[in-house]
């Protein structure tokens, strides 16, 4: 409402000045005209050096406007005339320039006004990408896209004393400029305008959520209305300019489901312009705040602590954030052959990951990654995920003791499809209390169990009739299970780790346990929070609150090594593929990654923050893909490359 | 739930999201409790947060409604005859159906306030964000409507359970997120029919 009423002021001191400057030429009549023709038709001229004129000179009202030009104008056209020697003409715009602060120069010293204000922009656009992230996004990429900056003639070379003052300018004059412009402000940080133009998008489909073509619709409620003309307005002339040199419209064409031209929508016209000086040259102050913030996050997450000199050594960075959850992750599976990961969190809801998505989306090395479907069923915390045989299903036990099972859609699938009822399959009941570990077995196609009811069930999920084949009660004599592995030597054989501190081994055939392994260690029992198994030897890692992580050997029950791993519980672990090296996760928030011949750590990630005593929740290890990825209570999920 | 990217002094002082959780698992019904603000917090963060959880318990609303809200039978996202409201997740607002039309903004809001972009920091939100906490309950609001005049039934079990819609009439109201003629599930009119008849919600 406030912006609506902020335009409306705008308009009136356009007309105004529209007033007074059509004194001046012929080509800011044909402006005028033009603008308040409304969007459409600006729309469709195409390769007109017109258009092109017109934006700029929508450019230059806006500056004008923002009180950009009042005296940078002046010391520029000074310039332009000591320099290139410029005799009556400039002379003659520059004085009512010089003389009536608010009015451009004339048609003449309009290409050397423009020139040198759409070089200074081009500055700006340097300014912030060395501002904000150092090379990477250098002027050229972004001047690529904005093709009417490249046309210009470079005709002053020196700029830089003039953009010192009109930096200050700039941040001045942003002030007033930011209540109109609230949600621009945060497009700031992309250097790219046309991610900017897209981010606009947003808005501006978002206000048209409200229903903009709808006529049922009520229309008291006119801000959406003009951001979508100005929007509209805003992608034609990107459009047309691209257009102009060739380049292939990066703005889709028409501006689809227009509304109906409104009769003032022409002095809104201008206001697009708003939006393109915002994006393209300010932001100095919002991005000093914004910038902070970001690189702080980034620089906190990676020390290498031990820096080994074997040779098998990989330094794992990270690489992508996954940012979606409401609360904690609890586990974490990762796609058996692509870049895809699960989630499952506090909040009830699975997610599916593209992590390829993410990569081919934003040049601008985007860490975020938005997830690609949300599975909801349970009600209340998901605790545990396993991804099913060829990924195509997975299955996921929550605090509502359900375990269902879910068809994995298609991972190109796009997150705003429709809703596809077959994804979530079936529900396999039988457990009296929360599910907390859930494992797999390909070979076998049997999920296992185990619950805070005591027991470790065996199903058998296959998609026509799941069933509960067997239950292990252990309550009695282990206590409540915290984690089930299927061995990978033995595929008939589980294990099972205990609050208590026991570990187990189950033959499924026989239907009992078969051996208990001496995980209670010399000082007493600890809760083991994740039992795994080594891919390749007979062998069994658990993790303990005792912050420490103890290998036992499943053929004889022995304790065969046991070390201090973190400086807080160990809360899960992952062997790699491998069997090469272990992942460990705490709640010290580190992540470390051990070396299984000698038993080192060599590398340790500090990931994740503390939320309520709780770090890390889940580590993975992809099955055929150089990536790990950490789960955190902070409700974000990392992946390391 | 985002913690305060790098001020951990500050994130000692700020209760946020458990707070909110420990007093909804206290007692559910008592809506001016959970809404009302410890001393000190910061207004913006606390509409944050509680706009958060909102979004974490309407995942169960949505569970529900997924047994019975098909795109056949609910083809549009409508509320009474009046209005149909449009997807704003796509590129161009689309006339989903109701079902995804609950999934998508569900998705789209927890995309939005999750997002380092918009939120940043969760010690502080910026002014600019704050106008999108509008939006985001304008298009929430929607699926209590839908499901109060569609689904009615399962409205009132969820409703049993939560209170959701009680207290997020209420949530709305007090921080003036939504304008009064958006609220056209009468069910601040219907507590007072319940507390007149005696009914207990448990």
């Amino acid at each position: 409402m406030l912006e609506y009423a902020l335009k409306q002021e705008r308009a009136k001191y356009h007309k105004l000045k529209f007033g007074t400057d059509l004194n001046q030429g012929e080509k800011k009549a044909d402006v005028s005209e033009q603008v308040s023709n409304g969007p459409v038709e600006s729309v469709t001229l195409e390769n007109s050096p017109l258009v092109w004129k017109e934006g700029r000179q929508l450019l230059r009202q806006y500056l004008e406007e923002v009180g950009y030009t009042d005296t940078i104008l002046d010391m520029r056209s000074k310039r332009v005339r000591s320099l290139l020697g410029r005799s009556l003409e400039l002379n003659g715009a520059v004085e009512p320039s010089e003389g009536t602060p608010r009015a451009p120069p004339g048609p003449a010293g309009l290409s050397g006004g423009e020139s040198l204000l759409v070089k200074q922009i081009e500055e700006q656009i340097k300014r912030n990408a060395a501002g904000k992230d150092g090379k990477e996004r250098l002027g050229g990429s972004v001047l690529g896209q904005i093709p009417f900056l490249q046309n210009c003639e470079d005709e002053d070379s020196d700029e830089d004393d003039e953009l010192d003052s009109v930096q200050h300018k700039k941040q001045r004059v942003k002030l007033p400029s930011k209540a109109l412009v609230p949600e621009m402000e945060d497009e700031d940080e992309e250097d790219d305008s046309e991610d900017a133009i897209n981010e606009f998008d947003f808005l501006g489909s978002g206000e048209d959520g409200e229903g903009a073509p709808d006529p049922r619709r009520c229309t008291v409620d006119g801000s959406p209305h003009e951001l979508e003309s100005r929007r509209v307005k805003l992608q034609g002339i990107l459009a047309d300019l691209r257009d102009v040199d060739g380049l292939p419209p990066k703005v889709t064409g028409p501006p689809p489901g227009t509304p109906q031209p409104r009769p003032h929508e022409g002095s809104f016209g201008f206001s697009s312009d708003v939006f393109i000086m915002d994006t393209i040259g300010g932001g100095e102050v919002s991005l000093g705040d914004l910038a902070d913030l970001t690189v702080t996050n980034d620089n906190d997450l990676s020390c290498d602590l031990s820096d080994s000199k074997d040779a098998f050594k990989k330094t794992w960075n990270p690489k992508f954030t996954l940012r979606s959850h409401y609360d904690g992750i609890r586990s974490l599976a990762f796609h058996h052959s692509q870049s895809a990961l699960l989630t499952a969190s506090e909040d009830g809801t699975l997610k599916l990951w593209n992590l390829q998505k993410a990569v081919t989306a934003k040049k601008n090395a985007a860490l975020d990654v938005e997830p690609i479907h949300a599975f909801r069923a349970h009600r209340g915390p998901v605790l545990a995920v396993a991804m099913g045989s060829n990924s195509e299903y997975c299955y996921s036990g929550g605090a509502d003791a359900c375990i269902h099972s879910w068809k994995i859609p298609d991972l190109s699938m796009d997150p705003y499809d429709g809703y596809d009822p077959s994804v979530l399959s079936h529900v396999l009941e039988g457990h009296g209390d929360a599910v907390w570990g859930l494992a797999f077995s390909p070979a076998s196609q049997r999920l296992a169990s185990c619950s805070a009811d005591g027991t470790v069930r065996i199903w058998d999920p296959s998609s026509s009739s799941p069933a509960c084949l067997c239950t292990f009660p252990t309550a009695s004599e282990h206590g409540v299970p915290t984690s089930v592995a299927f061995t990978s030597t033995e595929p008939a054989h589980i294990v099972a780790s205990f609050r208590s501190g026991d570990t187990v081994l189950y033959d499924l055939e026989a239907g009992g346990a078969l051996l208990t392994l001496e995980s209670r260690g010399s000082s007493g029992p600890t809760q083991i929070n994740q039992v795994v198994s080594h891919p390749n030897q007979p062998l069994t890692i658990t993790a303990h609150d005792d912050r420490g992580i103890r290998f036992l050997d499943n053929r004889t029950g022995k304790l065969v090594h046991s070390m201090v791993a973190h400086l807080d519980a160990v809360t899960c672990l992952a062997v790699d593929p491998n069997g090469a090296f272990l992942m460990s996760g705490s709640h010290d928030c580190s992540l470390r990654l051990w070396s299984l011949d000698n038993k080192t750590c060599v590398q340790e990630i500090t990931a994740h923050r503390k939320k309520h005593e709780e770090a890390i929740h889940a580590v993975a290890c992809h099955p055929s893909k150089a990536l790990i990825a950490s789960a955190g209570a902070d409700a974000l999920a990392k992946v390391f490359v | 739930m985002v913690m305060a990217e790098g001020t951990a002094v500050l994130r000692q002082n700020r209760p946020g999201t458990k707070y909110i959780q420990q007093n909804i698992r206290a007692d559910f019904s008592n809506i001016d409790k959970i809404l009302e603000p410890p001393e000190g917090q910061d207004e913006g963060v606390w509409k944050y947060e509680h706009l958060r959880q909102f979004c974490l318990e309407l995942n169960g609303l949505a569970v529900k409604l997924q047994s019975e809200c098909h795109p056949d039978t609910c083809t549009q996202m409508t509320a009474t005859e009046q209005w149909i409201f449009l997807c704003a997740a796509h590129k161009t607002p689309k006339e989903c159906p109701a079902i995804d039309y609950t999934r998508h903004t569900l998705d789209g809001a927890a995309c939005l306030l999750n997002s380092n972009k918009y939120f940043p920091s969760s010690v502080s939100i910026k002014e600019s964000s704050v106008a999108k906490l509008g939006s985001v309950c304008r298009r929430i609001y929607r699926i209590f409507s839908h499901a109060y005049f569609h689904h009615r039934q399962i409205f009132d079990e969820y409703e049993n359970e939560t209170f959701l819609c009680h207290r997020f009439t209420k949530f709305v109201m007090k921080y003036n997120l939504m304008s009064k003629d958006n609220l056209i599930v009468p069910i601040l009119e219907e507590e007072v029919q319940n507390s007149v008849s005696g009914e207990s919600e448990a």
